[in-house]
């Protein structure tokens, strides 16, 4: 620990505090630009230089120590930069002299000359650096008389960034990040001194994987996304905690929505799992929440048609469809994508029927070193914890037989479409019961006996088990569509329908039955598990083997959608 | 081409960018988009890293030139000698329009219709001295006559100046044998002159021996800051396990600096003996001589140079048989001024834009080429190594005066007689002695307005002013006097003591036919030309001081302009990355400060009321692409195609 005095209060910083990170700690917030603590420092910006002093060194080369008994601080006579050094034992600095604010006031100014002052019609108003750091340490004046820079505007840097060069205050924090972060070096300066430009080559274009996050970090508008921008102010979005669940690493995130319609999901910091970063898969993986193909109503196969109905009606056909059947004649198709809850819940279900022919769809794709997993399922980990796949997708040949050779007469799909699996149509209609619980229609949709529209992942609460085993939770950000109802409740419903009142009336009573079995979850609770989760399993990375990734419809069309979006 | 990768350690392969880039453009006249990417595969880069560099080396063309080129100087020695009437001069003789000035854009070439000529303005060539200088191709051209452009261009021939005799004033011993009658650059002279002995005597000197004679001989960078050698090199620590480089700032592009030019054309094994003699000191066993764009003929003079050394065994391989291996290479800049500054150059050598780099942490001595102990000097500095290995640290000591010792290279250029450099015994010539002695006194009629006592970055002194300056007697006590600028003695201490530097060496003379804001505003392009537009305040500073000087030139100003000049200059001074802060500030803080009739007078409009804000509303302007910059397609590439050599 090294003492720091910050503004005349002396205090005690671990060794290898940035001096900009200490004086936050203290409670004197300093304003930076280029900085960002998970990037190097260039100290281009100047935004946040400071008075800074060093002990003053006595003859025998020993700090003197004044009258307090704390040494004597020799002030630097220049301003010194606080993004780019860490504290020293003795340090002084000091945050809000006349220097500093003079400071600061320079550096708005030269900011803000060549700067198109229309934050009226600017994306970035309301979370801009710039507007809020001039409104507390600029000047309201202008004295710039001369023209502006003009610089290219409207610039496509790839296919889901577009920048405005005339906003760029050249900080260069989306250069460094796709140097340092996506190792991706597309970004560059061209030109010089005032004229400097912000670009990419024109053959070689921002188009990785993790391009997005370069509009997060850029500390104005000059960076936007293709996707949201213009499309909403910000002060309107409500925001909800939550994860991305498009792949095991389940990267934090925050939901922007309004009036249950997601406009955005930016990356939520989580050193345990995704730093401050997220793909842009996983970013833009949610319109299929707003999808046509949507499943509103439960619905169940009657005489030669299927039939609309209300939640009862279907919970208890589907109880009846099942109750003549019990071990190997039935068959379950689950997924990765369901909640701890939702596999408790199914387990509960499977114990009760005996059912042995149960497995989840595996769902890979090409990973990479930084985020993305080859694991497309955000809750294999969980899966397994819970007793539902030791080796996700083995059985599923198996069922597939079983279905096959007419042994299986009840079938589950849950989230996923057996179809995939090597089950065909015909088979499927041969089945005495299909039940189909899903948010989307798909091909098997129309063979169901039973349908039951669930919710998507914005839509509901829960937790899953990241390729890493850490337990973190989802968070409910919009309300779902129609009459589609939450995962684990029609499974509760199903489970009483089937083996009598059982005692869960919430979500919380699921995860305290699971935390009085799985020891893994033992003393937990939802809200324990907070807002970073929980380290539960051993890191284990989930094995990625190189099979063809079993593509559901909703990854077939965000496969679509994305490659449409990127090529 | 391999050849100029292998001159940087494997795993830094980046570091050709600028010698390919060079290449490529003598080769093909440009640096086309297919240049761009072939050099950028070559390198194991991405094209972007190459894009950045092309567009920000003034000296790489993104288009053909004519074929002929003429650069002509625009800084501020030349610019009073008449190079803006010799531009407009050769324009007409060429054909173009009057009015065309590209300069300060990217592309700042302007080509005949004919293609075969074309002309650009460019900044301080480093032979003030001779003002107005232009380059013609890679010839340098001195004291040209604006009126007689024509025949320059239909006849060019190289026309420099033979080097002045010694003035009875001077003291010689870095320009010791420039100008005799009898000097050759050849290896040989050199040799028959007593040339390597220092280098042999060196060899035989322990490291710790070496830095002390250095430290002792109170040798200070002749490069600009002034910072004491000896000190600056027993930074390296003795145990170190990096390797150690040192690089000779051959850089000189400071306005007002010609001296390292000379050294090199006239003396270039004097530089080699005194590099290789600090090698051996720093146990550096690579050296890189970065010697900026515009010295071509230089550069093949330094190669010429180390070729011959390399025969008689002075470098290479087991060097004089003492067991060192040390290689010395030759890296062009590209036009940029910032590469002088010693972070700026390393990052350039490194192959990329030269923006310096923030100290703390990388001081060059612990985190410098590729991240390893680094020395950076300057061509004087290490040619004073040789002199003082040669006369022994005390003896050199006693030249000059106390803490300002030995001799240094002062250039004089502007509204003099007699402009040229002169080698001086610190501190021993005064300001007046050396211009109305040495330099010849002011043109006929005229009286001395102001002096810029360092290179263009140096606050100005006004003819007029009285100087408190503090004098360090031998006993070390110490007396003030107060003098005028005559009597102010060219050295360290008493030019900082009048609040301004003795810099690079580089003395700007302005005699009372001036315009200050005129000077100012040249002084102000070239900095604004010149940032490398790293950290905010010098990038918009350096510009928006430029435009106040010139609306104010052109009958624009406003009674708040001097006033916020100078502010401008404050907010930049001392916030900034590196000293170009310092360089780009005081030239207005000081001109404002000082000649403030003169600003006044230029500034008496009341201030118009203020703007309205630019509503251009996104959402309405139709969706541009605008392609991120105009790359042009090199016809001759198709024949060669993507397999094609250069
Ligand atoms: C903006 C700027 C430009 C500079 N240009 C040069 C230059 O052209 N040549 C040079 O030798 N030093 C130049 N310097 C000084 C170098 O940074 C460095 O101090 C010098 O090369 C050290 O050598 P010395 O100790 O031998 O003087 C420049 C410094 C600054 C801040
Ligand atoms: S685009 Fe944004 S992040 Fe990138 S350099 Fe400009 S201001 Fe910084
Ligand atoms: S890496 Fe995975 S969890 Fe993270 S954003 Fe991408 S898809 Fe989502
Ligand atoms: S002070 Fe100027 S030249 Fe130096 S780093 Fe900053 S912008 Fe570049
Ligand atoms: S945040 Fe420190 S210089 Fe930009």
């Amino acid at each position: 620990m090294f003492n720091v005095q910050v503004d005349g209060v002396w205090r005690q910083f671990p060794k290898g505090t940035r001096v900009i990170e200490a004086c936050e700690q203290a409670g004197s917030y300093v304003p930076r630009y280029c900085y960002h603590k998970k990037l190097s420092s260039p100290g281009n910006c100047r935004m946040c230089l400071i008075e800074m002093g060093l002990p003053k060194l006595g003859p025998d080369r020993k700090p003197e120590l004044g009258a307090d008994g704390k040494p004597v601080i020799n002030w630097m006579p220049r301003p010194q930069i606080s993004c780019a050094q860490d504290v020293a034992e003795g340090m002084g600095v000091r945050t809000n002299s006349p220097l500093v604010k003079e400071c600061q006031r320079g550096v708005m100014e030269f900011l803000l000359i060549n700067h198109p002052l229309d934050c009226p019609i600017c994306d970035q108003a309301g979370e801009c650096r710039l507007q809020e750091f001039s409104v507390e340490y600029g000047t309201s004046e202008s004295r710039f008389l001369e023209n502006k820079v003009k610089k290219p505007k409207n610039v496509e840097l790839g296919p889901r960034v577009t920048l405005d060069d005339e906003r760029c205050i050249l900080c260069s924090r989306c250069i460094r990040f796709c140097q340092e972060i996506a190792k991706d070096d597309v970004l560059g300066f061209v030109d010089r001194g005032s004229n400097t430009v912000l670009t990419a080559h024109p053959g070689k274009r921002l188009e990785n994987n993790y391009s997005l996050n370069t509009v997060d970090i850029c500390p104005v508008g000059a960076l936007t996304s293709s996707d949201f921008r213009f499309k909403m102010r910000v002060w309107f979005l409500k925001e909800t905690k939550s994860i991305c669940t498009s792949c095991a690493t389940g990267c934090n995130t925050v939901i922007a929505t309004r009036e249950d319609m997601i406009y955005r999901q930016t990356p939520r910091e989580n050193d345990a799992v995704n730093s401050c970063w997220m793909c842009d898969y996983g970013r833009l993986n949610f319109d299929y929440l707003q999808s046509e193909r949507r499943l509103l109503e439960p619905r169940i196969f009657l005489g030669n048609k299927f039939a609309a109905v209300d939640w009862p009606t279907a919970i208890a056909h589907a109880a009846l469809q099942l109750k003549p059947f019990s071990g190997w004649e039935i068959a379950v198709v689950a997924s990765g994508r369901m909640t701890n809850e939702e596999l408790w819940l199914m387990a509960q279900l499977a114990r009760a029927l005996d059912v042995q022919l149960i497995d989840i769809v595996a769902r890979t794709g090409p990973g990479d070193d930084i985020l993305l997993s080859t694991d497309r399922n955000p809750n294999t980990n969980g899966a397994r914890l819970l007793g539902i796949t030791s080796e996700p997708g083995a059985k599923l040949p198996v069922i597939a037989e079983a279905v096959k050779s007419g042994r299986v007469k009840a079938l589950m799909a849950l989230g996923e479409n057996p179809i995939d699996t090597g089950i065909s149509v015909e088979q499927l209609s041969n089945l005495r019961a299909f039940i189909v619980m899903d948010i989307l229609a798909n091909t098997a949709t129309e063979h169901a006996t039973v349908v039951l529209p669930s919710l998507g992942f914005a839509e509901k609460r829960g937790s899953t088990i990241n390729g890493k085993g850490r337990l973190q939770r989802l968070n409910r950000a919009v309300r779902g569509p129609g009459n589609a109802r939450d995962d684990w409740e029609i499974l509760r419903d199903l489970l009483q329908a089937l083996t009598g009142s059982n005692g869960i009336y919430s979500i919380e009573d699921v995860f305290r039955q699971m935390s009085e079995a799985v020891p893994q979850f033992a003393g937990l609770t939802l809200s324990k598990i907070g807002d970073l989760g929980v380290q539960v399993m051993q890191a284990r990375e989930s094995p990625s083997p190189p099979v063809d990734p079993a593509v559901s419809d909703i990854e077939k069309a965000e496969a679509k959608k994305t490659s449409g979006r990127s090529r | 081409m391999d050849e100029a990768i292998g001159r940087y350690p494997p795993e830094h392969k980046r570091s050709a960018a600028l010698p390919l880039l060079h290449f490529w453009q003598e080769h093909f006249g440009f640096i086309s988009d297919e240049g761009v990417k072939w050099i950028a595969a070559k390198l194991d880069l991405q094209p972007i890293n190459i894009l950045e560099l092309v567009t920000f080396y003034p000296m790489f063309r993104q288009e053909s030139a004519g074929k002929t080129h003429v650069r002509v100087c625009r800084t501020l020695s030349c610019a009073m000698a008449g190079s803006y009437r010799l531009m407009e001069n050769l324009r007409e003789a060429i054909g173009f329009e009057p009015t065309i000035d590209n300069h300060g854009t990217h592309n700042p070439i302007s080509v005949s219709p004919d293609g075969n000529c074309s002309i650009e303005f460019v900044e301080c060539l480093a032979s003030c001295g001779t003002a107005p200088v232009c380059m013609i191709g890679e010839k340098l051209h001195e004291n040209v006559d604006p009126n007689s452009v024509v025949d320059l261009v239909s006849n060019p021939q190289s026309v420099i100046r033979n080097p002045q005799s010694p003035h009875p004033l001077e003291h010689r011993l870095v320009f010791k044998n420039i100008g005799r009658a009898d000097w050759k650059i050849d290896i040989d002279t050199y040799i028959d002159n007593g040339g390597y002995e220092q280098l042999k005597k060196a060899v035989t000197m322990s490291r710790v021996d070496i830095v002390n004679e250095l430290k002792t001989s109170g040798l200070r960078g002749r490069g600009g800051a002034g910072f004491p050698c000896g000190v600056k090199w027993s930074f390296i620590k003795p145990d170190e396990k990096k390797p150690i480089y040192l690089i000779c700032n051959a850089d000189e592009s400071e306005p007002g600096t010609f001296k390292d030019r000379y050294i090199i054309h006239e003396d270039p094994h004097q530089l080699l003996e005194g590099i290789l003699i600090s090698c051996l000191a720093l146990d550096a066993r690579t050296a890189y001589i970065y010697i900026r764009g515009e010295f071509p003929e230089g550069a093949k003079i330094l190669e010429r140079a180390i070729e011959e050394a390399r025969k008689h065994n002075f470098l290479g391989k087991n060097a004089l048989g003492s067991g060192f291996d040390v290689e010395v290479y030759i890296h062009r800049g590209a036009g940029a001024y910032i590469c002088g500054e010693e972070t700026g150059l390393i990052e350039s050598l490194e192959g990329k834009r030269a923006y310096p780099r923030i100290k703390p942490p990388y001081f060059p001595a612990v985190l410098g080429l590729y991240l390893c102990p680094t020395i950076v000097n300057n061509v004087e500095t290490l040619c004073h190594v040789k002199h003082i290995i040669a006369m022994g640290g005390a003896k050199y000591a006693q030249l000059g005066r106390p803490n300002n010792t030995g001799t240094r290279i002062v250039c004089v250029s502007g509204d003099v007689q007699r402009p040229g450099y002169f080698e001086i015994e610190v501190g021993a010539v005064t300001m007046g002695q050396l211009i109305y002695e040495m330099a010849g006194g002011l043109k006929p009629g005229r009286m001395l307005k102001a002096v810029i006592p360092g290179g263009s970055s140096a606050k100005v002194l006004r003819a007029d002013e009285r100087f408190k300056i503090k004098d360090r007697q031998s006993d070390g006590s110490i007396i003030e006097r107060e003098m005028s600028i005559d009597e102010i003695p060219m050295d360290f201490d008493s030019l900082t003591a009048a609040g301004s530097m003795a810099g690079s060496g580089g003395v700007i003379v302005l005699d009372d036919s001036r315009d200050m804001v005129w000077t100012l505003n040249n002084i102000n392009e070239f900095y604004a030309h010149e940032s490398c537009g790293q950290c905010t305040p010098c990038r918009e500073g350096a510009l928006w001081m430029k435009k106040i000087t010139e609306r104010m030139l052109h009958g624009g100003g406003v009674v708040e302009d001097p006033r916020t000049l100078k502010t401008i200059g404050d907010n930049i001074a001392g916030r900034t990355i590196c000293a170009f802060g310092e360089a780009c500030a005081w030239p207005t803080q000081s001109f404002v400060e000082k000649f403030p009739d003169e600003f006044a007078s230029r500034a008496a409009k009341p201030v118009p009321p203020p703007l309205p804000p630019e509503y251009i509303s996104e959402e309405l302007t139709e969706r541009e692409t605008i392609p991120t910059t105009a790359l042009a397609h090199d016809p001759g590439w198709e024949k060669a195609g993507s397999a094609g050599t250069i």
